[in-house]
């Protein structure tokens, strides 16, 4: 099936070809990255988790970049295979400079083919284009928060993944603060719920 | 003994049904065995591809898995070759490995087998098996794969051209030179997938001491399979046994010999003497189940003044898929024969090639090549009739030949039988009470409302069939068995799966001995108890099937009329008379069961005769038979979305004299429902990388109960000479006479628009398409 | 066709369910009817490590047509919805669009929850939530329960507005006023989903001027979608032909990507909504159908 539309990123060319063809960038952004490890230079092996209502896969294989022309012209391949069958797809973007009111934006425009087969194909055609281009838009939507989140004043993180680590740790701490609270909210209703019982 | 109605011409229920109703049939899946062992099959995910490796390490070690085998072992064990039994002079044909080997060519594709102590495990293994495939281009058209630079299925072919195949007589160039108009229409018959409720499935066992072989399989043709199993795996054809159990529908995807029953064979050999089972799933049967049609071509008839058919010339394109199978080449061939449907002409040319693509094979599916031909001619006279003013109905009648003309000798060079195709167009126009749908069709046209008329005139070929002309043999056999108790066995060669024999076999006998239904079985399916036949297909059980039981019952009474004679103290056998089961001669009598008992006892016999009272025969068909009729359909078609409802449906069909009404009439129904299913919605679809995008009943639209409309049904009876009993054979004529009755009434409700002809299946979106295509 | 293995869990309370949902995280899934999920784990398109069976868990199949919102539980199957007299008597929509489910064995065991939790882009109960405007409610891990309203619930292909580690318990409707209500459905010859389907009700007195209109539909966008533009246009109007067929050419409003599938393109979809839609409110508004 054919995917092609196009996404605004809100930084230049250069920054976001680059963020494109990073290894990191791409682990965080590529939808249901499970690994993803750089096998030669513009080489990496990939596991991705990929589901849509109730089907759920993964896939095992490839994302190769060619056809690299920086900052405008990128071509992505992917190739895996898994219990849900193959995926292969191709998909070329080109990164053009869209400059509004004074801010830095990319245009990227992306035309491309996927191709799956097997089980899932035999009988989810209806759903596996819709689910392609919600990958594709939640990449996309990765990328942007990226460009923004490079754009804003947090301290570069020295190695990979710690600055998030922390994050969540933090996040963690304080989910627990709240659900202690909400759990302490709502005792009443869970024992009228309790004493109601029955079916 | 009392005068009794005769059992043959009456309708009786099935003596089948109460079984199969209560659950109490036992397919394949049914049968019971101790130590019982499963089998999974690994397929290929992809259309067309090199296999780079494959490791199937983690899959043997894995708890409980028996083993796991690929082409490697089948060579190692000389297992040979999935066969075609229709390979066409100058035919193309590939090796066709049971597992494949370093290149998939069909998603779908067999490459290993996992066997283990339980289904769960088995499957389990499949996922565990490694796989690396190297991706080539697919082609999935069969016009394209004609094209110059199309991807070979098979290299070693150098071509995907398999075979070309023509019959001509007569000056067609002729004909269309001094034609006042030549019609001509393209036409596609989509590939369909059989879809029997009972998928296929395999049990075999070995035992290594005495060699023998048991094969239980889902299948039309058990003697056929046997024959062709014993050469394949290597063992004695008296080794191999095979046995078709209750088989819960085929319509001919049955009829054929598959790498999986060889596969099991394999299997149960080298794992002796477990019994191992492979039952199919859904969208295993939907992807490596044969598929029915795939004929792409044009048809054109040159036309004379008064729209007489001069001749017609058919060139087409048959897809094969990516291996023949058993008899996928030969289909086409009787769209061939069949293409000049119910009409007479001097000439006739027709071409056809046959194609490899990277999809399953294609072979017989009910009508096996003559639902294209009665299609496509049908479709080409409502055109003729619709460009030269000429009324449908008319124009069919000009060209048909009368009665009186039968045996009447084809352009393609077949001998029609009988048949009387004016009488049963009149009749059935006269049962839909044509000049008032026509008048009522005005009316409604006039306030905005789509209605069209359809009708479709047939002949069609069956009770295949002499056997020069049939690749595997075309005759019958029947053994018929008198127990000591005057019980009657009835082994029949045929092998029906939903037909209804043992019920009609047993009113031809109960007839013929004057006995009751009773005290008949008929047995069929088990070569180690059935005599050698060839079994179920092409419409051929009562007309074949039934002949060879009559011979075997008239041989079983004039052996006994010598033994009846002998105890009635008559002078001579022909002194004796039989009837309503008794033997006479003079004031005397003895009843059938009398003399069983006596035949067996053999304590007062005369000389000369045999103890026992049973006899074999066989019957050879002279010739074809060929069943005819007029279906005549009336729909409306939603303007605003173009989904057809169905207002009427009327069939007039004639297969000669009927055995059992009921169940000719349950054999029309199923035949229209499946044409519904072909008209209206069904399609097997292959996207352009090789993918069956229909994988499973979610997406394949067989038609339901609710889909159809009531089917009034009513015969007319022109017996044959072919066979003594009169009988031509129905199972396939409902398939072939509606299709074209149902497109040609939604072509003529779309008349408003200038609508001349769509490709089925016409589903909604493409009627609404071109009606705003045309714009009115 | 064998799933793989899996444990099974069938909880006994709505906060066991929670409980496991939170500590089986992405590895566990809910097990309404299974009308969906099983045929998934069949064709091991899906292979959860653990099933959470919720059919012991009570209160969630009770149907109450008396109060105000009319209450459905969770786990109410699409058969006893269809079946309920009660509730044909006070919101004739939830029986009619039940019954065009599946067949009568899938909606023996289908349940309302289920078919919106999995939000399948095709599935009829959308659309006659959305028309009706329910209050969908689900409850989350610690008792957090949360009143969805069913027009922020559907956000995305199969994407709803569930938060992980929660689920449906009760889907609540306003009591409609006099009017009328009609479902049109126009099913996918296998499978029965729906190509176009479109739930409408109509709230109006005898004066026939639109009150309150809501129309569902679904099949034919990404997600099924409440037609706005059409709500729009026939509230404040009289309900006749030609208010709704012109109100109706709007059904496909502002769906620039519908679903495009071997069976109807995305044109043809947006066409049978704006034809069915006219049908719906038709039927709706008492109006004779259409030829």
């Amino acid at each position: 099936m054919k995917i092609e539309g196009s996404s605004t990123i809100q930084a230049a060319p250069a920054r976001t070809f680059a963020l494109l063809i990073d290894e990191d960038v791409l682990r965080r952004c590529v939808p249901g990255v499970r690994r993803l490890i750089r096998e030669g230079e513009d080489r990496f092996a990939v596991i991705l988790d990929v589901g849509f209502g109730s089907v759920q896969g993964t896939y095992e294989g490839r994302v190769a970049l060619s056809e690299k022309v920086p900052p405008s012209r990128l071509q992505i391949a992917v190739d895996g295979q898994g219990r849900l069958g193959f995926v292969r797809g191709k998909g070329l973007l080109q990164l053009e400079s869209d400059e509004k009111s004074g801010a830095h934006l990319t245009r990227i425009a992306y035309q491309g083919e996927v191709q799956i087969g097997g089980a899932l194909a035999s009988v989810g055609q209806r759903m596996v284009q819709g689910a392609a281009k919600a990958m594709v838009g939640q990449f996309f939507a990765a990328i942007e928060a990226e460009a923004k989140a490079a754009e804003s004043p947090v301290p570069v993180p020295v190695k990979h993944g710690r600055l998030r680590n922390l994050l969540r740790w933090l996040r963690s701490i304080l989910r627990g603060l709240f659900q202690r609270r909400a759990v302490r909210r709502a005792r009443p209703e869970r024992n009228r719920a309790a004493s109601q019982g029955g079916n | 003994m009392s005068e009794r109605e005769p059992y043959v011409g009456r309708r009786i229920k099935r003596t089948e049904d109460p079984r199969l109703i209560q659950g109490l049939g036992r397919y394949v899946d049914d049968l019971r065995f101790a130590d019982l062992h499963h089998v999974s099959i690994l397929r290929s995910p992809h259309a067309h591809a090199k296999v780079t490796s494959l490791d199937a390490s983690k899959a043997r070690s894995a708890s409980g898995v028996l083993a796991v085998v690929t082409v490697d072992d089948l060579d190692r064990a000389n297992v040979g070759d999935v066969p075609c039994g229709a390979v066409l002079s100058g035919m193309k044909k590939p090796t066709h490995r049971p597992l494949a080997r370093r290149k998939v060519r069909f998603a779908g594709e067999p490459l290993a087998a996992v066997v283990a102590p339980s289904l769960a495990a088995a499957r389990d293994a499949i996922d565990l098996i490694a796989v690396e495939y190297d991706p080539l281009s697919a082609v999935i058209d069969p016009e394209a794969a004609l094209k110059p630079g199309a991807p070979l299925v098979h290299e070693e072919l150098e071509t995907n051209r398999a075979f070309d195949w023509s019959v001509s007589s007569g000056d067609i160039e002729a004909a269309f030179k001094s034609a006042a108009r030549v019609a001509s229409q393209r036409i596609v018959h989509q590939r369909l997938i059989p879809c029997s409720i009972e998928p296929r499935g395999v049990v075999a066992q070995y035992f290594p001491g005495d060699r023998q072989l048991t094969l239980y399989t889902s299948t039309q043709i058990p003697h056929l399979v046997r024959t062709m199993l014993a050469g394949v795996i290597g063992l004695p054809e008296n080794h191999v046994r095979v046995v078709a159990p209750e088989v819960g529908g085929g319509f001919g995807s049955k009829l054929n010999f598959y790498a999986e029953e060889i596969l099991l064979a394999f299997l149960a050999m080298q794992l002796a003497p477990r019994p191992l089972k492979w039952i199919e799933t859904r969208p295993e049967n939907f992807a490596a189940t044969i598929h029915g049609r795939g004929q792409v071509g044009t048809i054109e008839a040159a036309v004379n003044r008064d729209g007489r058919i001069l001749g017609v010339r058919y060139r087409s394109i048959q897809d094969l898929g990516a291996y023949p199978q058993l008899l996928g080449p030969a289909i086409p061939t009787l769209t061939g024969l069949m293409a000049a449907g119910c009409y007479k002409m001097d000439s006739i040319l027709v071409e056809v090639t046959g194609v490899y693509t990277n999809q399953m094979s294609t072979d017989a599916y009910r009508g096996a090549g003559r639902p294209e031909a009665t299609y496509q001619i049908e479709r080409l006279m409502d055109i003729i009739a619709d460009e030269m003013h000429i009324d449908p109905a008319d124009l069919r009648r000009r060209n048909m030949p009368h009665p009186e003309e039968f045996p009447f000798k084809t352009a393609t060079g077949l001998t029609y039988d009988s048949g009387n195709y004016r009488k049963a167009l009149d009749r059935a126009l006269e049962i839909a009470g044509i000049e008032k749908l026509r008048e009522e069709q005005r009316t409604l046209r006039d306030q905005g409302r789509l209605i069209g008329i359809g009708i479709s005139s047939y002949a069609e070929i069956c009770a295949l069939g002499p056997s020069a002309a049939v690749p595997a043999g075309g005759w019958e056999s029947a053994t018929v068995r008198v127990e000591p108790t005057g019980k009657v066995t009835i082994l029949t060669g045929a092998s029906p799966h939903g037909q209804g024999e043992e019920t009609t076999f047993a009113q031809l006998a109960a007839d013929f001995f004057g006995i009751s239904l009773e005290d008949i079985l008929v047995k069929h399916g088990d070569t180690a108890e059935v005599q050698y036949g060839i079994g179920t297909f092409g419409s051929r059980n009562m007309a074949v099937g039934g002949t060879a039981l009559l011979r075997a019952m008239e041989r079983v009474r004039d052996k006994a009329k010598p033994l009846a004679a002998h105890l009635l103290g008559a002078a001579s056998p022909d002194a004796v008379t039989f009837s309503g089961g008794t033997f006479s001669a003079g004031d005397q009598s003895i009843s059938f069961a009398e003399v069983a008992n006596a035949a067996h006892r053999a304590a007062s016999i005369p000389d000369g005769f045999e103890p026992g009272l049973s006899a074999t025969a066989s019957f050879e068909p002279k010739n074809f038979t060929f069943p005819f009729g007029t279906h005549v359909c009336v729909v409306e078609v939603d303007r605003e979305t173009g989904d057809v409802t169905f207002l009427r449906y009327v069939a007039v069909d004639d297969c000669g004299k009927a055995i059992n009404p009921l169940l000719v009439d349950g054999q029309i129904h199923g035949g229209i429902a499946q044409s519904i299913g072909q008209a209206l919605y069904e399609e097997a679809i292959y996207d352009e990388a090789g993918q069956l995008v229909t994988g499973e009943l979610m997406d394949y639209a067989i038609p339901k109960a609710h889909q159809c409309p009531h089917f009034e049904t009513e015969r007319t009876e022109t017996p044959t000479d072919v066979n003594p009993l009169g009988v031509k054979g129905v199972g396939e004529a409902g398939t072939i006479g509606a299709t074209p009755a149902i497109v040609n009434a939604v072509i003529d409700a779309l008349e408003p628009f200038g609508v001349t002809h769509i490709d089925m299946p016409l589903k909604p979106e493409k009627i609404w398409r071109l009606m705003q295509k045309e714009g009115r | 066709m064998i799933p793989s293995t899996f444990d099974y869990a069938a909880p006994q309370t709505l906060e066991d369910v929670l409980f496991l949902l939170k500590s089986g995280g992405a590895n566990g899934k809910l097990l309404s009817g299974g009308q969906s999920l099983i045929p998934v784990l069949k064709l091991r398109l899906a292979a959860p490590e653990r099933l959470i069976d919720l059919g012991r868990i009570p209160g969630l199949r009770r149907i109450n047509a008396e109060t105000d919102p009319i209450s459905i539980g969770a786990m109410a199957t699409h058969a006893s919805i269809e079946d309920s007299e009660a509730l044909r008597a006070v919101c004739p929509l939830l029986p009619q669009v039940a019954g065009c489910i599946g067949d009568r064995q899938v909606r023996n065991r289908g349940t309302i929850g289920g078919s919106l939790a999995n939000a399948d882009p095709a599935a009829d109960w959308p659309a006659a939530v959305l028309a009706l405007d329910a209050e969908l409610v689900a409850a989350g891990f610690g008792d957090a329960v949360k009143s969805i309203p069913a027009r922020k619930f559907f956000q995305g292909m199969m994407k709803t507005a569930l938060a992980p580690g929660s689920l449906l318990v009760e889907i609540r409707i306003r009591r409609p006023a006099s009017g009328g209500a009609a479902y049109q459905k126009v099913r996918q010859s296998a499978s029965g989903f729906a190509i176009a389907g479109v739930a409408a009700i109509l709230e109006y007195g005898p004066d026939r001027v639109g009150k309150q209109v809501g129309i569902g539909i679904t099949g034919v966008a990404q997600y099924p979608y409440p037609a706005t533009a059409v709500e729009k246009a026939l509230v404040g109007k009289r309900l006749d032909e030609k208010t709704i067929a012109a109100a109706s050419q709007l059904a496909g409003e502002s769906i620039d990507d519908p679903i495009s599938d071997i069976h109807a393109s995305g044109n043809y979809r947006l066409h049978l909504a704006r034809v069915h839609c006219a049908r719906a409110l038709r039927r709706a508004a008492g109006l004779n159908p259409s030829p």
